[in-house]
């Protein structure tokens, strides 16, 4: 398939990359941009483990043609830090012990950072509808909800 | 509360910074210089002969670099026993399921690979096939496996005491059958392989992995190669449940064509190749006839348990006998007998999940509420009078050193409020119990144990090198968090390396519940090795014994006069100095009787230590659509010794998900023959974050004699006595008892419309 050039923007960056039309975002987040925090559980839209931010909207990656979205801000779990400070969810995740094997955290976490920054004093009720598309195998979400809870304004 | 430094304490796992920004990688994630993407072509038919391939097309095809048939495998199969070995990973001749692995491409994209896999042309002659188990086991059935009559694959006979004299004597006998369909672990990272192989000989691999150690043994058999070129690599591991020891076919797939293009090679699989082509929990029709006294303490126990084994034995003399050893592990049973049959079927192999079988631990705990209610006796007081306690010796043999099952049992009652609650709630709402008691180390030969070394830098700080394994458990930390603990540093004094088949000690991997117990002694004996070498030296630093120093903060120093102390680099670059530079050595071997065997022998010491645990579920029932919603859960486990309690929490809420929730109320697949119509996430049903109930969980603490600082095991737990909880509490709620697992709404409205129709 020919391939055509994007301009990107991911984490503040400008990315230039010749991709195919049916790329998915994931792909080239991973792929191409060597953005691997990005992870893939199931590559049709049901784990949730791909999950970016595009206007500070959680999306899946893996739904997510890489053409559709040049003119969006896109934040991955790379650029959720600023430079060594960590963004307050990823904290709460650490401190909480709510990342167990961590494949589903980065996915987890933005979804955490979106809802927050929409709605910074969230009930439990409300954590746990927002994280609801992002499946975790290893911790029974107590802690997960536990440790967004903690980053909140709501404690 | 501890009065240690570090153990007993929450503590920041090691390993959570990495995977809270993304910077650690998974297998997937992992790239090398010239590498290829592999895809593997697999079996459209549940049974058939491999008659002719053909990959001349699929050769020519540009970007294609190797093209691998059974052809190219060297004949042995694996198995995990000598008497097991049934599994060719890349079949010549036969092929036994849908999905199995018929051929394989690497390539430079994947999409050219997948491209190739279209070009190669098989020919089969299809054979009739059987799905269910007790079909495959009549006369005439399908024959699987020429050496396998009446597809039986493994039978694990075992008999204690007088079972027919005791079942005359009973009070009380009744029988049930219990029914489970298969399930399945769902970790979220799927399936992947990188395999890179060079010129002189050197094979590595890197793949999601509870065992490296087993890897590289298997691969080296299998690829006959000296264990010694066989490398397998740590890599971070998401999640594994047990679905992640054996050894698959797409490390071995992946490796041949490694071999066969000299170029690394990388195979990442869908989540449907994930479900179908990996492994899976069985499946499995339970036959139990109990006997009790008149005050309901179990006088006999007679069980016929027919697992569906799949295609191949995997880990199946284990399979077969593990539902039974954790049933004696948990309550006193002077008489028994149990029959249990693992049967080859054309379906996936079946592997190891948590302690399998929700229909065994699900169904036999039910059927003690079902005689408790028929005896007038209070649930929580039939588990009490049966619980095992320390001291005592379980049906095969082993004994107890530490338990804490009554006590959990009362704390999980009390704490949520049982008694007030228990057949007092109004109709649809319910409460139920459940209890467990699980192996910690179980015999494995040589590969039961666990060695670690630690060696010192002249800063002061230190490196621990373990092969112990963690697919997202904690076990890194763990280890690490023991170490410095002894050594008085902190926990980032310390780097971990692990789980890497050439550079650490053999290890059991993170396998049988054997991590703390094991790798975490062998990593404690290493750390109290240096320091009885770093006081040794230090010693004649400060003027004074090694028995009146210690170490902390990074100082050693004199007890007595705190005041008087040497930096720890200080002391480490005078036993460089010496020539006497300080490595620390330890091992550990779980005291288990190493001639017991999963089939000749089921008799002698089983484990090292046993874990125990007990569950109230609280649930609604919704009558007009069958749904049950768990509102509530109390847990208490008996994990010896909380090594960090914050993880011992997270084991324990994870199986409220995976095996509550998730197991007993949602997970199954569907078949259609022997063709899996749910291999996706979206129709295989796991529990969201909306479908949890609140959870309070209880850590019990007995301290076991060998346990590192008292420690057993966190990990099993809800996966084995949530069913049970649930059940019964379902029956608390609506007065019916649910047999077959999962417990879905249309079983429950069949249930409470035969209820009314009956009344």
């Amino acid at each position: 398939m020919e391939k055509r050039l994007v301009r990107l923007k991911v984490n503040g960056e400008e990315r230039d990359v010749a991709v195919s039309p049916n790329e998915t975002l994931a792909e080239v987040l991973r792929e191409r941009l060597e953005l691997t925090g990005t992870k893939m559980g199931c590559g049709e839209g049901a784990c949730g483990t791909c999950t970016v931010l595009l206007d500070g909207k959680p999306v899946r990656s893996c739904l997510t043609l890489a053409v559709e979205v040049q003119d969006k801000e896109i934040v991955t779990i790379e650029g959720l830090s600023e430079g060594a400070e960590l963004h307050p969810v990823q904290k709460a995740f650490i401190e909480h012990g709510a990342i167990q094997c961590g494949f589903c955290s980065p996915g987890m976490i933005l979804t955490g950072k979106a809802l927050l920054d929409e709605n910074p004093q969230p009930t439990e009720e409300e954590v746990r509808r927002a994280i609801s598309g992002v499946v975790c195998r290893c911790t029974g979400y107590a802690k997960i909800v536990e440790a967004i809870l903690a980053a909140s304004d709501s404690t | 509360m501890t009065e240690h430094e570090l153990v007993g304490r929450r503590v920041v796992r090691i390993d959570s910074l990495a995977k809270a920004t993304g910077e650690a990688r998974y297998t997937a994630d992992l790239t090398l210089p010239r590498m290829l993407h592999a895809k593997v072509l697999r079996s459209p038919h549940a049974h058939a002969r491999i008659l002719h391939i053909d990959t001349i097309k699929a050769e020519k095809l540009r970007g294609v670099k190797a093209v691998v048939t059974g052809k190219d495998a060297t004949g042995v199969k694996w198995g995990v026993f000598s008497y097991t070995r049934d599994h060719e990973l890349l079949p010549a001749n036969k092929v036994r399921y849908i999905g199995e692995d018929v051929a394989a491409v690497a390539a430079e994209d994947e999409e050219t690979a997948l491209g190739a896999l279209e070009l190669i042309e098989v020919e089969y002659e299809v054979l009739p096939a059987v799905f269910d188990p007790l079909e495959a086991m009549k006369e005439g059935a399908p024959q699987i496996h020429d050496h396998a009559e009446n597809n039986v694959n493994i039978h694990v006979p075992i008999e204690v005491g007088d079972v027919d004299r005791a079942f005359e004597e009973a009070y009380y006998v009744r029988e049930d059958r219990f029914v489970d369909t298969e399930y399945t672990y769902c970790q979220t990272e799927p399936y992947a392989v990188l395999a890179s192989y060079d010129s002189a000989g050197n094979l590595e691999i890197w793949t999601p992995n509870a065992s490296p150690h087993t890897k590289a043994k298997a691969l080296s058999n299998l690829l006959e190669k000296p264990l010694s070129k066989v490398k397998v690599r740590r890599v971070f591991t998401g999640g594994a449940f047990g679905g992640r020891s054996d050894i698959f076919p797409g490390e071995f797939i992946t490796a041949l064509l490694s071999m066969k293009a000299r170029r690394p090679v990388k195979m990442v699989y869908t989540r449907e190749e994930s479900f179908t082509s990996v492994r899976q929990a069985h499946s499995m029709v339970v036959d139990s006839k109990i006997g009790v006294t008149k005050d309901g303490r179990l006088l006999a126990s007679e069980i016929k348990l027919v697992l569906d084994g799949g295609a191949y034995s995997s880990t199946g003399p284990i399979a077969t006998s593990v539902p039974f050893l954790v049933w004696e592990e948990t309550y006193r049973l002077p008489n028994a007998r149990f029959n249990g049959y693992r049967v080859y079927t054309n379906k996936p192999v079946r592997g190891m999940y948590r302690c399998h079988g929700r229909a065994f631990h699900g169904g036999l705990g039910m059927q003690l509420d079902m005689i408790a209610e028929e005896l007038g006796i209070d649930p929580l007081e039939m588990q009490l009078k049966n619980a095992l306690k320390a001291g005592e010796t379980q049906a095969t043999g082993s004994r107890i050193t530490s338990c804490g099952l009554s006590e959990a049992l009362e704390a999980a009652a009390e704490r949520s409020g049982w008694k007030e609650k228990r057949g007092k709630l109004p109709y649809g709402k319910g409460i139920g119990m459940g209890a467990n008691g699980m192996m910690v180390g179980f015999p494995m030969g040589i590969r039961g144990g666990s060695a670690a070394i630690i060696k010192f830098n002249e800063d002061g700080g230190a490196t621990l090198i373990s092969g112990v394994v963690d697919n997202g458990q904690g076990n890194e930390s763990m280890v690490v968090q023991i170490a410095a603990d002894v050594l008085g540093l902190r926990m980032e004094d310390i780097n971990l390396v692990s789980a890497d088949s050439e550079v650490t000690p053999l290890d059991q991997g993170a396998y049988s519940q054997a991590a703390t117990f094991v790798s975490g002694n062998a990593a404690r004996a290493a750390a109290m090795d240096a320091k009885e070498q770093i006081l040794d030296i230090a010693s004649d630093m400060l003027d004074a014994t090694p028995a009146q120093l210690d170490i902390k903060d990074g100082k050693v120093f004199v007890k007595e006069r705190p005041e008087w102390n040497v930096w720890l680099g200080k002391v480490i670059r005078k036993a460089l100095i010496d020539n006497t530079p300080v490595v620390g050595r330890g091992s550990y071997m779980p005291q288990v009787d190493q001639s017991r065997d999963w089939v000749s022998n089921p008799q002698g010491q089983h484990a090292g230590t046993f874990s125990f645990g007990a569950a109230v579920a609280e649930v609604e029932v919704d009558t007009e659509t069958g749904q049950v919603r768990v509102t509530n859960v109390t847990g208490a486990h008996d994990c010896g010794f909380a090594i960090n309690p914050m993880a011992v929490e997270g084991q324990l809420e994870g199986s409220v998900a995976s095996g509550g929730v998730g197991a007993t109320l949602l997970e199954e697949h569907v078949w259609d023959g022997g063709q899996m119509l749910n291999a996706n996430m979206l129709e295989y049903k796991v529990p969201l974050s909306v479908d949890m109930p609140q959870i309070v969980p209880i850590i019990v603490e007995t301290i076991d004699p060998e346990g590192p600082f008292g420690a057993k095991e966190a990990g099993l737990w809800g996966s084995m006595n949530m069913f049970q909880a649930i059940g019964n509490a379902v029956y608390d709620a609506v007065g019916v008892w649910i047999k077959e697992f999962p417990i879905t709404p249309d079983k429950v409205l069949r249930a409470l419309e035969e209820k009314e129709r009956g009344s």
